[in-house]
């Protein structure tokens, strides 16, 4: 433990790939996610000399959605702007991206700790620019290999203010924006394929010294990595600090295998991108009817998930398992409304306990509301006990059958069937063996009875209806 | 007397990627110091409160629709173009150790 108090000051920076189907500035096109190396490129993607590129209008229509869910102001004029800077991934020798006057301006988010508060992290603000090719270094070889299906695909880059102070500030935010850019459907959002990406600056200061000096962890891809990451930089810091020694401004990469930050030899001069406007980007002008029209079809965003959930009285561990995955809190929000609120809840618990925890989500959405609120309904009547329920609820994420088909095919409906039910009482009641537990109950001891009804349950293999068995059992022994 | 250092030169080489000699580098200082008087020029004229000209096109919103064009050209076509090429990847000298 260190002497010092220190406190850790950490900005984030998000790319967020853009679901268009073309490039930002070229016709090619923009999903490559089974595409061989250099097949999904153009002209314009490879920096071929007398190329034009021009702007994807669904590009800004997306960018102006995930500025309105950043809560932020979308700018009536932004301009296009060239960074400079050579590297095999970047053909032209300059990426097109935004600088003194970004699409989408300051806005701010709402992150929600693992301790149940909110806090608002302000954005500076976010620019629209296309991401750069990607690069392979075989082993053992003196080469690297470019494929260039990625450059040109459109991205918003989204700049946090310095707000967040931990590890888990920094995950949460992670989180938000990850639902944010999903939930307002602008990305497809596959962070293992590096849809969103994102780069932590970190630095550690003496409470109430100016800010330290800050080092910039990039290319962290799971909320997992940017909690580590940070937390890695924030320990390295202040040991460093402790020890009278300083930290190096630099880029860091993350090893996922070891679990640490490493420093990246930054190139010379590499901060001297000599920007300057695009000449072959005239400015963008976006009227504020243009933007309204946008805030009208806005889906609902999280937060209005989170509330309507938090009303229904579901746990916070349980909202935040229902928002990971868009299709489930809706689902839950549809059944909220056509079968009420115990419904709603109880597919609630359903989705977040038996199909996935926070960790592995299970969209469910071909299971369909319809089935869901059958299958509800069936606890309700007593037809499927809650375990059986369970069951069907797993066999229909494969299978487009019915519950109740389900149920009977796998044997699981409750036997309500008064009759059957009273010879199996009788059965048990009979048995010599029980003789004491009869005794007990009419002595007062009225505990006993689960007993019972759990012997008639093992008869009847589980189907029998518990509450009609208690009435049975109460009838035959008063 | 020049505004322009020969180390500024070469930094500036460096930034784009270009390999000059000494004499070159001498004859592009005075080049470069020369554009920088002509538009220095440009600093006499009061811009207080003028917006920035960042284009001088006059137009505004050039775009085009989000659907995929058949540029007619293939990967062969296009990787012809580059000096190096390995298994459809355009081949480079490596960057990382």
């Amino acid at each position: 433990m260190s002497q010092t108090q220190y406190i850790p000051t950490i900005g984030i920076e998000c790319h967020v790939q853009l679901k268009t189907r073309t490039k930002l500035f070229s016709g090619a096109n923009n999903d490559a996610r089974d595409a061989k190396p250099n097949t999904m490129v153009s002209p314009i993607c490879f920096g071929l000399p007398g190329t034009l590129p021009v702007l994807n209008r669904e590009a800004v229509q997306l960018a102006i959605r995930a500025g309105l869910a950043l809560n932020a102001e979308i700018a009536e004029n932004s301009y296009f702007e060239r960074k400079h800077y050579f590297y095999p991934d970047l053909p032209k020798g300059y990426q097109i991206t935004q600088l003194a006057h970004p699409t989408i301006g300051a806005g701010s988010v709402t992150i929600h700790l693992e301790d149940g508060s909110d806090k608002v992290v302000r954005i500076h603000h976010a620019h629209i620019e296309e991401d750069a090719g990607k690069l392979t270094h075989p082993n053992g070889v003196d080469y690297s290999l470019v494929d260039l299906n990625r450059a040109g695909t459109p991205l918003i880059e989204i700049v946090s203010e310095p707000d967040m102070h931990s590890a888990s500030e920094a995950k949460a935010y992670a989180q938000e924006i990850y639902l944010l850019m999903t939930y307002v459907d602008v990305t497809y959002g596959d962070l293992y394929h590096g849809n969103i990406r994102f780069d932590v600056n970190v630095s550690v200061a003496p409470i109430g010294a100016p800010l330290g000096t800050r080092t910039e962890t990039k290319n962290l891809n799971s909320f997992k990595a940017v909690e580590r990451a940070v937390d890695f930089e924030i320990n390295r810091q202040v040991k460093l600090l402790d020890k009278n020694e300083r930290v190096v401004q630099e880029t860091r990469g993350w090893n996922e295998d070891r679990q640490a930050t490493f420093s990246q030899r930054s190139k010379e001069d590499a901060h001297d991108y000599r920007y300057f406007p695009d000449a072959d980007i005239p400015p963008l002008k976006i009227e504020r009817s243009e933007v309204e029209a946008v805030a009208k079809v806005m889906p609902k965003l999280p937060n209005q998930y989170r509330q309507e959930f938090t009303a229904m009285g579901l746990d916070g561990s349980v909202i935040t398992a229902l928002l990971g995955v868009k299709s489930n809190a809706e689902i839950v929000a549809e059944i909220y409304t056509i079968a009420g609120k115990e419904t709603a809840s109880r597919v609630a618990h359903w989705l977040s306990s038996v199909l996935g925890s926070a960790e592995g989500h299970t969209d469910i959405s071909s299971i369909g509301t319809a089935r869901l609120v059958e299958l509800s309904g069936m606890v309700d009547t007593a037809e499927l006990s809650s375990t059986a329920a369970k069951d069907v609820l797993i066999s229909m994420l494969s299978s487009p059958e019915s519950p109740r088909h389900i149920a009977e095919q796998k044997n699981l409906l409750q036997v309500s069937d008064e009759n059957a039910i009273a010879a199996i009482v009788e059965k048990v009641l009979a048995d010599p063996a029980n003789a004491k537990a009869i005794a007990d109950i009419k002595a007062g001891n009225d505990k006993v009875i689960g007993y019972l009804i759990g012997l008639i349950m093992k008869e009847s293999k589980g189907k029998a209806n518990p509450g009609l068995a208690q009435k049975l059992i109460r009838k035959r022994i008063s | 007397m020049s505004s322009i250092s020969i180390e500024d030169v070469k930094k500036l080489a460096k930034l784009s990627a270009l390999t000059i000699s000494d004499t070159e580098a001498d004859a592009l200082r005075n080049q470069l110091d020369e554009i920088l008087g002509f538009v220095s020029k440009l600093s006499e004229v009061n811009t207080l409160g003028i917006e920035p000209t960042y284009q001088v096109t006059g137009l505004s919103n050039v775009m085009r629709e989000d659907e995929v064009v058949d540029y007619g050209l293939d990967r062969d076509a296009l990787l012809r173009n580059t000096p190096n090429q390995q298994d459809g990847q355009i081949k480079v000298k490596r960057v990382i150790e």
